[in-house]
C-alpha cells in the first residue's frame, strides 16, 4: 500500500497509428493507462495519477497528478497523434510534474510507454536516469511498438541508471493477438506487492470476458476457497443431473412396462445400471437405494397382471419423490387404458342400436330403405330382437322421404 | 575565541539526538547501503567504519524533523580527507526541499568544513538564526577532494530545547537540596 505519485507519459507519435496491437498502438496505451490507473488507485485511494503526451508539437500535461479517475479518462480522448516522441523532455517534465505535487509525502514514479524509435543518445538516456534517483523518482518503462535498433540497450542503460533497489522496471511487449493491458496485468508495474493483484484479476475477468486462464475465471492463487466450492458445486450438478437422467429414462423404460409384457432383462439392466451408477456416486447412494426397492416391487408387480396393476403402479409412482408430473401423466395414461375398453363398448352399443343405424343408412343420399340389400344389412347388424322396432324406423323415414 | 566557544558549547551542549523524528528523516541521493543511521544513530555513528555515503553524484541532501522545537547551537560532522563534505548548506524549518529549488532559498548558515572539522572539531552557527528549529535541512554541495561519491563518518547536532529549561544547571546551583 505505497503511498504514490505517477505520472505516465504516452507515445502519441505517428508510430502509433499501425494497428498491430489492437484496435490501433495509441488506444490500446489508453486501456493501459486506465487500468493502471485503476490498480493505483485501488491500492491506496490517496494515491495520484496524471498523464502527459510526449509526442505532438511538444510534450504536454493533460492532468497533474490527481485520484479523479473520470478526468484522467476524459483527457485519454482527445489524444492526437502527430510528430515524434521526445522521450528526454517527457520524462524531466513528468519529474517536474511530480515536483509540484500537493502531498509531498508520496513517493515519485514515472512510467513512460516507449512505442516509437528514439532519437536521443545512451549517454543522455543515463543522464536523466541519474537525474531522477538522484531525486528519489522510480521509473517503469514499457517497450512496445518499434523495434529499433540500439533501443534495448537505450533503455537497459536508462534503467540501470535510475534503477534504485528494484524499485524500477522494464517491460517488454511484443505485438500479438493478446491486448497491450492483459500482457501488462501480469508485470511488476501493476503487481508492486502484491497489492494491485486483486484488482487485475478482476479486471482479467471483466475485460477479457470468457478468456480466462482458470477454471470458472477465479484466481485459485487469489481465492483458492472459492474456487474450490465453484468446482465441488459444479461436479454436484453434474452428478445429480446424471442421476435425474438416469431417472428419466428410468421411468419411459416403466411406463413402456405397463402396455407391453416387460422386458425383464431390459429391467434388469436398467437396475444393473442404476447400481453400479449408485456404487460410482457416493452421494446419491441412499436415493438410489429407495429407486431401486421400487423398482422392484413395479417389476414384480407388473409381472403378476396387466389389468388391475394400474392402480398399484399408480401407488408406485405416488411414491416416487421427483418427477411428481411425470408420475401424474403415467396415471392418466394409465386410466386412458382402462377407458379404451369401455369406450369400444360405447361405440358399439352406439353401432348396436338399430334405429340409429338405420337412420343414418337411410339419411344417406342414394340409399333406398326399400332395397332388399340394404334391408339385409340392417338385419344382419341387428343382433337383438328389436325387428320390430326396425320395422316402423323403416316405414317411417320411407315416409319421409316421400 | 576559541575558549569562548568551547566554554559556550560547555554550556549549552546537549545532543540533540534524543528529539530527532525518525520517522520523517530523509536522505536524497544516498546509497541504499551506506544510509542515514550510519552517520546519524548512536553507535552507527561512532563507528568509522560506517559511512553515509552518496550515489549518483556527490551531493547530498539531509532532512531532520524534530519532536519538539530546538535551538541548534554547532554541529560535529566528521569525514574522511579526501570524500568528506566540504560546503555545507544548512536550512531551519523548510521541508520538502530537492536539488533544484535548493538554491532557492538563502540558507540559514553555511560553512565550508576544514579539516579539523573532519576531525571532531564542532562548526559554531549563527544561533540567532537557529532560535526555532523545527526540522533541519543539511545540504552536502560537495566533498573535500572533488570525487563523485561523498563519505560521511558521523552528523551530531549539538543545542538546546526551547521547553524546558537547563536542569542540570538548576541542580548544580540548588545543591543542598
Amino acid at each position: 500500500m505505497v503511498l504514490e505519485a505517477t505520472m505516465i507519459c504516452i507515445d502519441n507519435s505517428e508510430w502509433m497509428r499501425n494497428g498491430d496491437y489492437s484496435p490501433s498502438r495509441l488506444r490500446a496505451q489508453s486501456d493501459a493507462v486506465s487500468l493502471i490507473c485503476g490498480a493505483k488507485t485501488q491500492s491506496n485511494p490517496e494515491n495520484t495519477v496524471g498523464v502527459l503526451t510526449m509526442a505532438g508539437k511538444g510534450v504536454r500535461v493533460l492532468t497533474t497528478p490527481t485520484t479523479d479517475l473520470g478526468k484522467i479518462l476524459a483527457c485519454m480522448h482527445d489524444i492526437e497523434m502527430g510528430g515524434e516522441m521526445n522521450i528526454a523532455a517527457g520524462i524531466q517534465v513528468a519529474q517536474l510534474a511530480l515536483k509540484h505535487r500537493q502531498n509531498k509525502n508520496q513517493h515519485q514514479r514515472i512510467i513512460v510507454f516507449a512505442g516509437s524509435p528514439l532519437k536521443n543518445d545512451k549517454k543522455v538516456m543515463e543522464m536523466i536516469g541519474k537525474k531522477l534517483k538522484k531525486n528519489s523518482v522510480a521509473l517503469d518503462i514499457v517497450n512496445f511498438g518499434e523495434e529499433d535498433d540500439g533501443k534495448p540497450e537505450k533503455l537497459e542503460a536508462l534503467l540501470a541508471a535510475v534503477n534504485n533497489n528494484e524499485s524500477s522496471h522494464i517491460v517488454n511487449i511484443p505485438p500479438g493477438p493478446n491486448a497491450l493491458s492483459d500482457l501488462l496485468i501480469s508485470t511488476p508495474i501493476f503487481n508492486v506487492d502484491g497489492g494491485g493483484s486483486g484488482f487485475a484479476a478482476a479486471a482479467v475477468a471483466a475485460a477479457a470476458g470468457n478468456v480466462s486462464d482458470f477454471e470458472f475465471g477465479v484466481d485459485p492463487n487469489i481465492d483458492p476457497e472459492l474456487a474450490l466450492a465453484l468446482r465441488v458445486s459444479m461436479e454436484e450438478e453434474r452428478a445429480r443431473q446424471e442421476a435425474a437422467a438416469k431417472k428419466a429414462a428410468d421411468e419411459a423404460v416403466k411406463e413402456g412396462k405397463g402396455e407391453e409384457p416387460p422386458s425383464s432383462s431390459q429391467d434388469a439392466t436398467m437396475t444393473e445400471n442404476f447400481n453400479a451408477a449408485a456404487e460410482a456416486t457416493e452421494k446419491t447412494a441412499e436415493p438410489m437405494d429407495e429407486e431401486n426397492a421400487l423398482l422392484q416391487r413395479a417389476l414384480s408387480v407388473s409381472m403378476n397382471t396387466t389389468g388391475p396393476d394400474s392402480s398399484v403402479a399408480d401407488a408406485v409412482m405416488s411414491e416416487a419423490n421427483e418427477d411428481k408430473e411425470l408420475a401424474l401423466a403415467l396415471q392418466m395414461s394409465m386410466q386412458e387404458d382402462i377407458k379404451d375398453p369401455s369406450n369400444q363398448t360405447d361405440i358399439s352399443k352406439v353401432l348396436g342400436d338399430q334405429s340409429f343405424v338405420s337412420s343414418i343408412l337411410t339419411s344417406l343420399p342414394g340409399v333406398d330403405p326399400n332395397d332388399p340389400s340394404v334391408k339385409d344389412l340392417i338385419a344382419s347388424l341387428q343382433g337383438q330382437p328389436e325387428s320390430s322396432q326396425q320395422k316402423k324406423d323403416e316405414d317411417e323415414p320411407p315416409k319421409a322421404d316421400k | 575565541m576559541s575558549g569562548e566557544s568551547a566554554n559556550a558549547i560547555l554550556r549549552s551542549q546537549v545532543d540533540l539526538l534524543d528529539f530527532i523524528d525518525w520517522s520523517g528523516v530523509e536522505c536524497l541521493n544516498q546509497n541504499t547501503a551506506h544510509s542515514l543511521p550510519n552517520a546519524l544513530k548512536q553507535g552507527y555513528r561512532e563507528d568509522d567504519g560506517l559511512n553515509l555515503e552518496s550515489d549518483a553524484d556527490e551531493q547530498l541532501l539531509i532532512h531532520i524533523p524534530f519532536t519538539q522545537v530546538i535551538k541548534l547551537h554547532s554541529i560535529v560532522i566528521k569525514g574522511t580527507e579526501e570524500e568528506g563534505p566540504k560546503t555545507v548548506k544548512l536550512f531551519s524549518n523548510r521541508d520538502h526541499m530537492g536539488f533544484s529549488n535548493v538554491n532557492d532559498f538563502p540558507a540559514s548558515d553555511s560553512a565550508v568544513l576544514t579539516p579539523e572539522n573532519l576531525q571532531g572539531k564542532p562548526v559554531v552557527l549563527k544561533f540567532v538564526k537557529f532560535q526555532n528549529v523545527r526540522s533541519l535541512a543539511i545540504f552536502i554541495e560537495d566533498n573535500q577532494g572533488g570525487s563523485d561519491v561523498t563519505k560521511v563518518q558521523k552528523i551530531a547536532l549539538f543545542g538546546t530545547t526551547v521547553e524546558t529549561t537547563d536542569m542540570k544547571g538548576l541542580k548544580k546551583i540548588e545543591d543542598g537540596h
